[in-house]
């Protein structure tokens, strides 16, 4: 599939060693149109869109930053809590801004599942749908983040 | 037929070879801007070559803005003044200025295009910033994640700096990072010693620069860093001081403390680490030591998540609540606070709320 001048960049962005060491497709060697198209065809066939599943992970982030990196329980089901390290990335889409290196860590306590997601993997979600390849390091499949956060 | 077709390719072939030529002939031409003056201060010029950043052609005069991502426009360190030229406003700026600053003339040198002379304000200070070439002279594991790294310097063999401070470490290609990577740290260890600093650097998960540094480099190699930077440093005043710092945050505490020893101070300072488990707590010794040698300096950690088989017996959850146990006159306290903007945020409104001066809360913010 031949990609525009804006595609070619936004991959690039997207190898490893660019903005992250191990870059945002992992494995995958769909083009990032296509992982967002089956990414989001999943959500549709469990009743979400991505919006309400970054709105979702908004509140979790938000309520674990006022507890100042102390895990706070949330709704009696979810232990959440922030790490912050130093350091801001931008987005691979060329989106102006940069996001801390700030990781929220959701457990729900019902199901022992923990998931962990960083600023730029919100952003991702809200702003393009683009949830990373499979076997990237913060690829967040659409199914299991529906089934933890709602 | 095929004449006339073959005919037709050669006159499209000709007429584009001869517009790709003119082509490159404007660009040589009209991208030429020759050689343009900065004015920096209204004090001196610098002559560059046209048509660079204004953050690259700095540093080709040995002049080092602050830049955390290498001039790609993401970091928003690069702040300068521009008070005439540099031409208008980019987008790519927008998102990393306030209106406050848009409306000073407040630019990203890395995206300000030397088109014409321009002439811009920077702090003084910047003139001291140098690029060394320096050794590694020693490796230390303080942690699983956190290394402390002495550099030596060779070129220029000296610096000179305010403990608090901190330098830029530039890396080189490695394994999938084919380019250079800049990050910025603080130095932790004194000013006196003014051949060697060190840093202390924690990994980072997915970190270009620390794990370049962690899984790479080793004692002997040779390494540049810019700097110094920035104006966390201690305030020349008679108040008590606390601290707080965890993780590589104690980084600048330490360089802070190693200046006092040799300084002396009567001072009564109190430094609050905040740790998550005993595994995060390093160099307590070397606090401890501090507690010998400045008797008005007391170190206390605080653990926020100790499990019961570490036996510990310290003070545990947020630092807060422990300020009132050293706190004398709030408003004759100094606070110098490294960390998370999460953990500069609560310990400065709890500061705030127990009388101390907004204006005397100094931080270094990882954010």
């Amino acid at each position: 599939m031949k990609q525009t001048p804006l595609e070619l960049r936004i991959t690039k962005k997207m190898q490893p060693g660019v903005i992250t060491l191990n870059g945002f497709l992992g494995n995958d060697d769909r083009h990032f149109h296509e992982i967002i198209a089956d990414d989001e065809k999943t959500l549709e066939k469990l009743g979400y869109t991505a919006e309400q599943v970054a709105e979702r992970m908004q509140y979790f982030t938000d309520l674990s930053w006022e507890f100042y990196e102390q895990p706070v329980e949330v709704e009696g089901k979810y232990a959440v809590e922030t790490e912050i390290v130093r350091g801001k990335l931008p987005c691979p889409f060329s989106h102006p801004g940069v996001y801390r290196k700030a990781f929220t860590i959701l457990t729900n306590t019902e199901t022992g599942v923990t998931i962990r997601w960083s600023s730029l993997n919100l952003h991702l979600i809200k702003a393009h749908h683009f949830f990373e390849g499979k076997g990237s390091t913060y690829r967040l499949d659409p199914e299991l983040l529906v089934k933890t956060l709602f | 037929m095929i004449k006339l077709i073959l005919t037709d390719i050669a006159i499209l072939t000709v007429v584009s070879v001869f517009f790709a030529i003119l082509l490159v002939i404007a660009q040589r031409f009209l991208s030429n801007y020759g050689i343009l003056k900065i004015n920096i201060n209204g004090k001196r010029d610098v002559s560059v070559k046209g048509g660079n950043s204004l953050l690259s052609s700095l540093s080709e005069e040995q002049i080092f803005i602050p830049s955390a991502c290498g001039g790609r426009g993401s970091c928003g360190a690069c702040k300068c003044k521009v008070i005439e030229g540099g031409g208008p406003l980019l987008p790519t700026e927008k998102p990393l200025l306030t209106k406050a600053e848009m409306d000073s003339g407040i630019r990203l040198a890395c995206q300000v295009k030397v088109k014409t002379e321009i002439k811009i304000d920077i702090p003084e200070s910047i003139f001291n910033i140098r690029r060394f070439k320096t050794r590694i002279a020693k490796i230390e594991d303080y942690t699983y994640d956190t290394k402390g790294i002495t550099f030596e310097l060779l070129e220029p063999g000296t610096i000179s700096f305010k403990a608090g401070q901190y330098m830029q470490l530039e890396t080189q290609p490695y394994g999938k990072v084919k380019q250079k990577v800049v990050r910025a740290y603080s130095i932790s260890s004194g000013p006196q010693n003014d051949k060697q600093f060190q840093l202390i650097i924690r990994l980072v998960p997915e970190g270009m620069c620390t794990t370049w540094v962690h899984n790479y480099l080793k004692e002997g190699d040779e390494v540049y860093l810019t700097g110094p930077y920035g104006d966390f440093f201690i305030r020349d005043t008679d108040a008590d001081i606390i601290f707080v710092a965890g993780g590589s945050g104690k980084a600048p505490i330490k360089s802070m403390l190693e200046d006092l020893e040799v300084k002396g101070t009567d001072r009564k300072m109190t430094y609050f680490f905040g740790a998550r488990t005993t595994k995060d707590l390093y160099l307590t010794e070397y606090m401890q030591h501090f507690e010998q040698v400045l008797p008005t300096f007391q170190y206390i950690p605080v653990l926020s998540h100790p499990s019961a088989d570490e036996n510990w017996n310290g003070r545990t959850g947020f630092v807060m609540p422990f300020f009132k146990e050293v706190m004398r006159d709030p408003k004759n306290t100094e606070a110098y606070l490294c960390g998370s903007p999460g953990m500069i945020n609560a310990v400065t409104k709890a500061l705030v709320e127990m009388g101390v001066p907004t204006e005397k809360i100094y931080y270094d913010s990882f954010g």
